[in-house]
């Protein structure tokens, strides 16, 4: 009778590698779906094999053309619903060899289990209900969380934290909209005096806090995207080794960003929290080689790309006009200068007297680490003023940061009505497009919701 | 059991309330030939409890109903004694119009206009039972035997299914005071499997007004320049009377706090759920503690009657309390209680077992309209009935059943509402439960839905020429406001700066000026080029007025629907199967199978649904299309 014969692509059983790619001490393979447990049966060879849920059991894996254990795995057994995606999960923790983890993703495969798309494993876990779209997005997030703080900023947005914090923000709008709804719908009842003087401080307090919260997306953007900045200067300055220094007094290195261009070469360190792309240029100079043309030209686009310049000048020689030039052209940008070499005799901080004295700058000596530590301190200041307390919460996302953005906008076209004079509806349609904006976060606010509210008020009815 | 039918209509409308007469009037317009039967043909058209019609969002539908064909607004015109427009402070998108009626002369009108239709036959008697072959209705039978014959039957029973009335502690049963309740019919619905609720309604007590002091109370006069309901009607005939304003005191609080026992609501005899908006005065005074008194409308039953209706102190106490309580309003310590208020509790059906025809999914044929499907309110009740009646006519007819979409009206509001969400106590239309309010003015009702009106067959020549030339006035306005512009040297410019007492700089036209808050539209009416205002009416002007205001906002929310229509209209096939989309949870198939929405908009309204559970459908219809 239903047309619809084709197979939903929400259905199956689905695995996949849930480790990133590549050489590492652990891989783990995931797999969602009714035949998870079945799977593993097959793959561990163990008809009967029924793991209590949440426990950890060291299985051997076989190979099934062979038969021959290929390795050791701690299953994990999570039982539906209890489980991430809601259906039943299985983890196997296997080591993390990659030829190993694709023979026994094929073997799984050839099961009959289904490669799972990006973010599939996510989907279900909406669908399923075990999480909202709030929580989707942060979970997102925390996959491309790059550094611990983002870990845990993320973490604390899947536990609805977002949607707690904006919480008494709804309330109090519905405070406001609540007595202006009542005094539309019922006209004997008269706005109470004393409400109706509170609702335009009201709004001010509220749009402020809003603002407050959507300012902390910049933050929020630079745990979870982090900062670009490049090393600029002259050939032979020091940009190299200071490069090096800064890689080796950050523990903490993440990822070796791949597809770098051959000339420019960029890591990540971490600098309290904060993913920090460091990108070494080629020395800028006038140069007749076309090779070194090209990667000056590439340094030039580093730079325009770059969140933050450090000016990398060697302090142990009298400054050039070339050094000028590069001082003056990376000040159009947020911009550090480094003064290098602070090892040797013949440093003379007095060699930059002749850089502008806004401009930070730090004497370091990349050979010792002299330094190195103010000026990571450097580079991060202009962007966490005042916003680096771990504590307080933080907009990670656009798409709430925009929906933020509108609901303090649809809060002070309120505010413009009211001083207006202009009449409830009107008022009204801004309210409700302010609590839309914020019910996309939150989850909507019915009609029904308004009602009862007003109900439980003000008593109302003849 | 007797096979044969006694009389073969096209349709048979149950029950002559506010619903029944519409849905009645409809179908017989629309070619049908269509029995209306009811238990008393005294009382067609009755007004159980107050004697009014319209307020906010009730006054809005009435103005739907008459704009696509319907009868309430036509009558309430003729036979209201005080016509008031409600918010007039307000912008026009919350104004509404409501009237006091004489309840007598109401009943009379609408007997008369139901007489004088062609194609309907009144029928007086008391339905028993449905006859049904092969899940089709196909008649009913009455209790004094006689059986008659239809394809298509629209139930309007109101309150009089299983109807229970309650003063202190005594009970009866009864459909309303004086008429005996319909407990058979209920029985055989319950039969059918229908699931069936209770709720709760009341009524304040009668007075006696000979015995009322009317000067202790404030008095609330008509307007001067009543508005009507009707688009037909040009002004209001019939003389108009004043109402009166009175409060509660400490004391009869007091009164109250000590004897609520007494009360069926707080004793546990009553179990059905009353309206929270249109409490008693014994849940205003438990709930409202904090209330030094609660307002009283002293309502006129009519011309030719002392009976006053003393609105906002509906009770069920007993009898010796009402009398007792009353004499403590100043005022009123010397007034007899004609009839005293009461609770009725009675049985409605879930009304999500209705498709948005208002045909039930059980027996093919079967309409339900009004009170039985959970609503409250003669407006409420009347454009069900209307929808109802013109979905049944459609059904014989074999065409394709109509429909109002939420954005376009507040009857497609309340049906959606309705069908989507179920009731869980009597439900009330509010202007707020409509996402698009600015758009849904009582004053565009027509050029929202009369050409709907025209097509069903419900509007005849004469009507949508009125309705055509309207519009076509309303559009030559709007291009003369805005094309009419006074200079600084004329002397236009200098009086209406004079007028609103603000600088208009150099050049304004009249639609600027119409956005101004303290000019309103009689200031306007007088600046129109002589051309126009020759044949202009002043509703003309204010309607075109509030075209212009709301216009921003319109266009944004048009912009908004879109975009959610583009979700929202995503069809959800008849026949699919919930339970073949994995990954929904048992209670959430049950969910949609229960209201069976027709498109994914109606799915997300469905109470209960989570998000989860919506984007797992949305999926499955987005991938399925494919």
């Amino acid at each position: 009778m239903c047309d619809f014969s084709f197979e939903v692509q929400a259905a199956g059983t689905i695995v996949a590698l849930s480790t990133p790619p590549g050489r590492s001490g652990i891989g783990v393979i995931r797999i969602s779906g009714e035949r998870a447990l079945d799977f593993t049966r097959s793959l561990v060879r163990d008809p009967d094999f029924s793991p209590e849920p949440n426990r950890v059991t060291l299985k051997p894996i076989f190979d099934p053309d062979t038969l021959e254990v290929v390795d050791r795995a701690v299953v994990t057994f999570f039982k539906s619903p209890h489980s991430y995606t809601g259906d039943d999960v299985v983890e196997l923790s296997c080591h993390g060899s990659p030829p190993l983890l694709l023979n026994i993703l094929d073997v799984l495969l050839n099961l009959g289990a289904r490669t799972a798309d990006p973010g599939e494993f996510t989907m279900r876990a909406v669908a399923n209900g075990r999480l909202n779209l709030t929580q989707a997005e942060a979970v997102r997030d925390l996959i491309e969380a790059q550094t611990h703080a983002a870990v845990r900023q993320a973490a604390r947005q899947l536990g609805g934290e977002l949607s707690k914090r904006l919480q008494p923000i709804k309330d109090v709008l519905l405070e406001i909209i609540v007595p202006l709804e009542s005094s539309l719908e019922f006209v004997e009842d008269d706005l109470p005096e004393d409400i109706a003087r509170n609702i335009e401080d009201n709004l001010f307090a509220l749009s402020a806090r809003i603002d407050e919260m959507a300012d902390s997306f910049r933050r929020g953007r630079l745990l979870k995207d982090g900062l670009r900045v490049a090393l600029v200067g002259r050939p032979n300055v020091g940009k190299s080794s200071l490069f090096n220094g800064l890689l080796s007094s950050d523990r903490a290195i993440v990822t070796e960003i791949p597809g770098t261009t051959r000339d420019t070469i960029s890591e990540v360190i971490n600098i309290e929290g904060i993913p920090v792309l460091i990108i070494d240029t080629a020395g800028v100079r006038p140069s007749p080689d076309k090779i070194e043309q090209l990667g000056i030209e590439r340094t030039r686009r580093a730079i325009a790309d770059a969140d933050l310049i450090v000016a990398v000048l060697d302090g142990s020689l009298p400054l050039i006009n070339e050094d000028e030039e590069i001082v003056r052209e990376a000040s159009s940008n947020h911009c550090v200068v480094a003064l290098n070499k602070s090892d040797l005799e013949s440093f003379c901080s007095n060699n930059a007297q002749r850089i502008d004295d806004n401009l930070p700058l730090v004497s370091v000596s990349a050979k010792t680490g002299k330094g190195l530590d103010a000026l990571c301190a450097e580079i991060i200041k202009p962007f966490t003023a005042g916003y680096l307390d771990e504590s307080s919460f933080v907009i990670t996302n656009a798409r709430h940061y925009d929906l933020l953005r509108r609901t303090s906008e649809a809060l002070r076209a309120a505010q413009g009505l009211i001083q207006e004079n202009v009449s409830e509806e009107l008022i009204l349609a801004n309210l409700y497009e302010a609590l839309r904006f914020l019910g996309e976060i939150t989850g909507e606010t019915t009609p029904e919701d308004i009602l009862s509210q007003i109900f439980s008020t003000f008593c109302i009815g003849k | 059991m007797r096979t044969s039918f006694d009389e073969d209509f096209d349709v048979i409308v149950i029950g002559a309330g506010h619903a029944g007469c519409e849905a009645a009037s409809a179908c017989a317009r629309m070619g049908c030939q269509t029995a209306l039967v009811t238990i008393s043909l005294d009382t067609i058209g009755q007004m159980s409890c107050n004697p009014a019609v319209g307020g906010i969002a009730k006054g809005h539908l009435v103005r739907e109903i008459d704009a696509l064909g319907g009868i309430m607004g036509r009558v309430i015109d003729r036979t209201g004694i005080q016509f008031r427009l409600l918010n007039r402070s307000r912008g026009p998108a919350v104004q509404a119009p409501r009237a006091q009626a004489d309840r007598a002369l109401y009943r009379t009108e609408m007997r008369h206009v139901l007489e004088f239709t062609r194609n309907l036959h009144l029928r007086q008697g008391v339905v028993t039972d449905f006859v049904i072959e092969n899940g089709q209705v196909t008649g009913i039978q009455l209790q004094d035997t006689r059986r008659l014959r239809a394809n298509a039957v629209v139930l309007a029973a109101g309150t009089f299914l299983n109807g229970l009335i309650h003063t202190g502690r005594s009970t009866y049963t009864a459909g309303r005071a004086g008429e005996p309740a319909s407990i058979e019919l209920a029985d055989s619905l319950k039969r059918l499997g229908f699931p069936v609720g209770r709720l709760k309604t009341g009524t304040p007590p009668r007075l006696d007004g000979r015995t009322i002091d009317w000067d202790v109370f404030e008095s609330q006069p008509a307007d001067e320049r009543p508005v009507p309901f009707s688009f037909l009607t040009e002004t209001i005939e019939q003389p108009q009377v004043t109402c009166h304003i009175g409060y509660t005191n400490e004391s009869v609080h007091k009164t109250i706090r000590d004897n609520l026992q007494e009360s069926p609501l707080y004793s546990g005899q009553i179990k059905g759920i009353g309206p929270r908006y249109c409490p008693s005065i014994e849940d205003k005074v438990v709930k409202f503690p904090e209330k030094t008194r609660h307002q009283l409308f002293l309502e006129p039953e009519g011309y030719e009657t002392y009976e006053v209706y003393l609105n906002g102190f509906s009770t069920s106490l007993p009898f010796e309390l009402q009398q007792e309580l009353v004499h403590k309003i100043p005022g009123l310590d010397q007034t007899k209680i004609i009839r005293p208020g009461y609770a009725i509790e009675y049985d409605f059906i879930d009304p999500r077992e209705l498709t948005p025809f208002l045909q039930t999914t059980r027996v093919r044929g079967l309409f339900f309209a009004g009170q039985i499907n959970g609503t409250t309110g003669y407006e409420e009740a009347a454009c069900q009935g209307l929808l109802a009646g013109i979905n049944a006519a459609l059904y014989v007819q074999g065409r394709e059943g109509f429909t109002l979409r939420r954005e376009e009206s507040y009857i497609g509001v309340l049906i959606d509402d309705l069908i989507t969400q179920g009731v869980d106590e009597p439900y009330r239309m509010f202007t707020s439960r409509a996402e698009n309010r600015l758009n849904l003015r009582y004053d565009t009702s027509d050029a929202r839905l009369s050409p709907y009106g025209r097509n069903l067959g419900l509007l005849a020549d004469s009507e949508w020429e009125r309705f055509s030339s309207r519009r076509d006035r309303i559009s030559k306005l709007r291009t003369a406001l805005l094309a009419t512009r006074f200079k600084r040297s004329s002397w236009e410019h200098a009086e209406l700066s004079r007028l609103i007492e603000k600088d208009l700089g150099d050049s304004i036209s009249l639609a600027s000026l119409s956005q101004y808050p303290t000019v309103n539209p009689s200031i306007l009416f007088d600046f129109l080029p002589a051309s126009i205002k020759s044949y202009t009416t002043f509703s003309d002007l204010e309607t075109t007025v509030g075209d212009l205001l709301y216009h921003g906002y319109i266009r944004t929310q048009q912009q908004n629907n879109e975009r959610i229509r583009n979700q929202a209209e995503v069809l959800i096939p008849a026949n699919l199967n919930f339970r073949d989309i994995s990954g929904l949870s048992h209670e959430m198939v049950e969910r949609l199978e229960r209201v069976r929405p027709q498109n994914f908009g109606q799915a997300c309204r469905i109470s209960g649904i989570t998000p989860g559970a919506l984007s797992t459908l949305l999926f499955f219809l987005k991938t399925s299309k494919n």
